[in-house]
């Protein structure tokens, strides 16, 4: 039904409010397929509940949300029942997501935590989801770390068998949010250059981060959020290299020129 | 979260209908009756300890009685004040145990024929004086069986009462001096002296002048039995098999009245401590190995299953499903396992839910269990972080799978700790089954006390075989709590 030009990512109207709260007031977006977005924005923006409403962490209020070929309309979503968990599922294994904190399952070796998905959920044969999973680690540098614990790991090394994890569900987009924030800075620089080069594979991501440089140089599309709204949009030479509005330029000056 | 209610229901279908089925028909006609007797009091119902046969006087009169009148017998062994409970609730159908004639058993209970005359007697501590006759009770305290005639003889005498399980825990109460006295069939004293060999108490008097006559116990409505029971009581008595089962234990046929005094020399031959422990060790092993152990691990197992259905009820979210979580673990942490115990067994009978005993004691013991491990299941659910759930969903995973793979397996290692204290207790706790019927390690050991007459060497050794179990459960906790905990960084 989507003919091959219309984008793999489309985002509309999304209404999102936490009590009274109002946390998404219309968030509408697109991303082409192979490209990379960058969420930007000051704390509380509304950037983690945009990438947790991709993936159905959140229930929008209301909106459209198109993946691929899985499209829902949140309005018409009833709140109970299979009804409602059949299409969240069917959206949901659209994307994969890499937490801020990883969230690894501790309990699992490396390479049960990046098979976990394929074999539990996809059912797919365990050697072939193995066979997958070792050439994902070796990708992410970790081929030799397979059979340890995450406890075991590095903070930079655990982020990246995170994106080993949801890379090996074979997800049309890759969501990050914050993927190193939590990190020790000395590890930051490892774990970009894993989002990075899968850019250059190809892969759709979507990026909430505070790294205005990296930003800067993966981003096909950069966004500006701020009280729940896109304020500006365009290309990272638009957006952070000659911003339009004031509120972008604020924020840009205070989290470049920190203290 | 309507799978917690749907496993939920199947689980008490499970409990309650399964067991229910009947073991099988009796391959022959004759109609099977059921005989309620202590099993504890010698000489008339006890264990040889030889053989661990249920045997005594009363033992083999209702067997030649049955023998006559054409029964299948069923033994139930059970504590005396609880035999009345179970003849009333249909649970046994007669009791053979020296129950004595009164005007209250009379209205109401079908009492047979007389088939041992006797007297009872007041026994008091070696050297005491001052106490001969009942008057003499007056302000002083007894120990007996609550639900005897003798306790009523003790409390119409202005004595104090001290309810005790038998002979032998009574007679330990007055050779301590806890109590002053107390009183019983002279038949039953004498044997105790000669069992045990004891010159440490003494038979100080006759409680009353009246002879008492002991006799079986049906439920009023059974006439048909009771009649049965008089024929062949009659039968009996004119072929002398009466006269020869009693003068085997007595010497003299006590079936009659007024025919001299009972000698119980020739019985069992008084035994040392040693000897004691060492005919009952193995007897009391097998029960652990056959009842305590398998009750406490079914039990564990199915309260485990009810716990972590009460902690999703009671975290899902659904008020009524957090409220009947609730209610069920207040009430499990708020009454006695005794109390729930004699519910189950004593109490669903009369809303037409009959469970054998070991039914009975698996369900009680499981809500029991489940009550108490709810709460540690649930806070081990919650201790396991909100992103492990959300990491699961993410990677497509759905509620109980996430569960099964991810977060139980994490809660255990919070779990594991107080769950062993759970199962430890629940351990000890099988040794209250014999109010539900069930023969389990104590249950053994009160049986092979009550045999010979003492009861503390006994009692020792279960102790000791407990401990043994549960060092062996700490033992086993130590390993999986290292298991669990390998994965997390220290
Ligand atoms: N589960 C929730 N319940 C209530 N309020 C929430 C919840 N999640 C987020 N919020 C609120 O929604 C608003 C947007 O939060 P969000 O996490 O999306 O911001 P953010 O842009 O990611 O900020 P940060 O840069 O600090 O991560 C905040 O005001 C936050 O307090
Ligand atoms: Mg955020």
């Amino acid at each position: 039904m989507t003919d091959s030009t219309a984008p793999l990512v489309d985002v509309r109207r999304i209404e999102k409010t936490f009590g009274d709260n109002h946390v998404l007031r219309g968030i509408d977006f697109q991303a082409d397929a192979g490209t990379t977005t960058v969420l930007i924005g000051p704390s509380g923006s509304g950037k983690t509940t945009i990438l947790r409403s991709l993936n159905v962490l959140e229930t929008p209020d209301s909106g459209v949300i198109r993946i691929g070929e899985v499209e829902v309309d949140f309005a018409g979503l009833p709140t109970k029942g299979k009804d409602a968990r059949e299409p969240v599922s069917r959206l949901r294994a659209q994307s994969g997501m890499v937490f801020q904190s990883h969230h690894l399952f501790p309990h699992k070796t490396v390479l049960e935590n990046v098979i976990e998905g394929p074999v539990q959920v996809q059912k797919r044969p365990r050697e072939e989801a193995v066979a997958d999973a070792r050439q994902l680690l070796d990708q992410v540098g970790l081929a030799e770390k397979a059979d340890q614990h995450p406890f075991q790991l590095s903070g930079g090394q655990q982020q990246r068998v995170g994106i080993a994890r949801a890379l090996a569900l074979k997800p049309k987009v890759v969501l990050f949010d914050e993927p190193t924030s939590a990190l020790d800075p000395e590890l930051v620089g490892e774990v970009l250059s894993v989002i990075k080069d899968l850019a250059t594979e190809g892969w759709t991501t979507v990026i909430v981060t505070h790294e205005i440089r990296f930003a800067e140089q993966v981003a096909d599309q950069v966004l500006f959020l701020d009280g729940g709204v896109v304020v500006e949009r365009g290309t990272s030479a638009q957006v952070i290299g000659d911003p339009s509005e004031d509120r972008t330029r604020q924020f840009l000056h205070r989290i470049l020129n920190p203290g | 979260m309507r799978h917690v209610l749907r496993v939920l229901a199947l689980m008490l279908l499970a409990l309650v209908v399964v067991p229910a089925v009947p073991a099988g028909a009796t391959p022959d006609d004759r109609p099977v009756v059921r005989v309620g007797t202590e099993g504890t009091y010698p000489p008339f119902s006890f264990h040889d300890s030889d053989n661990n046969d249920l045997t005594g006087f009363d033992i083999e009169v209702i067997k030649a009685v049955a023998e006559e009148a054409g029964w299948k017998l069923e033994f139930v062994e059970t504590t005396f004040d609880a035999i009345f409970a179970a003849l009333d609730a249909g649970r046994i159908d007669v009791i053979a145990n020296q129950v004595t004639d009164n005007p209250e058993r009379q209205a109401r209970y079908g009492l047979s024929d007389t088939y041992t005359y006797s007297r009872g007697v007041i026994v008091v501590k070696a050297g005491t004086t001052g106490i001969t006759t009942l008057a003499d009770l007056k302000g002083k305290t007894t120990a007996q069986s609550l639900t005897t005639n003798y306790a009523k003889l003790a409390t119409e005498a202005g004595a104090k009462v001290e309810g005790v399980e038998g002979f032998a825990q009574a007679a330990a109460l007055v050779v301590q001096g806890r109590v002053d006295a107390l009183i019983n069939d002279n038949l039953a004293a004498l044997d105790y002296l000669n069992t045990t060999g004891s010159d440490s108490i003494e038979i100080a008097g006759n409680a009353g002048d009246e002879v008492s006559e002991q006799k079986l116990a049906f439920r009023k409505d059974d006439a048909a039995l009771l009649k049965q029971a008089n024929d062949a009581l009659a039968a009996l008595k004119a072929d002398g098999t009466l006269a020869k089962i009693s003068e085997k234990y007595f010497k003299i046929d006590v079936t009659v009245a007024n025919t001299g005094e009972a000698d119980l020399s020739g019985g069992r031959a008084p035994r040392s401590d040693a000897e004691i422990v060492q005919d009952a060790a193995w007897p009391m092993f097998k029960k652990l190995l056959i009842a305590t152990i398998p009750i406490t691990i079914i039990s564990f197992a199915l309260g485990l299953v009810l716990a972590v259905a009460a902690a999703l009820a009671n975290i899902s979210g659904s008020r009524i499903l957090s409220g009947l979580a609730r209610a069920y673990i207040s009430i499990i942490r708020g009454t006695p396992l005794l109390v729930q115990l004699f519910i189950v067994f004593y109490g669903l009978p009369e809303i037409g839910i009959d469970l054998p005993s070991w039914p009975a004691a698996i369900l009680a013991l499981s809500l029991n269990v489940g009550g108490y491990a709810a709460e540690i299941v649930r806070s081990a659910i919650l201790s396991v972080p909100k992103g492990q759930f959300e990491a699961a969903s993410t990677i497509g995973m759905g509620y109980w799978q996430s569960l099964r793979r991810i977060v139980f397996p994490q809660a255990a290692r919070t779990a594991v700790p107080p769950l062993s204290n759970t199962l430890i207790s629940l351990l000890k706790d099988t040794s209250l089954l014999s109010v539900v019927l069930v023969t389990e390690l104590f249950r053994e050991a009160q049986n092979a006390a009550s045999a010979a007459q003492t009861f503390f060497p006994l009692y020792l050794t279960a102790g000791v075989y407990y401990w043994v179990v549960c060092a062996l459960l700490a033992a086993g906790q130590g390993r999986i709590e290292t298991r669990l905990n390998r994965f997390v960084a220290r």
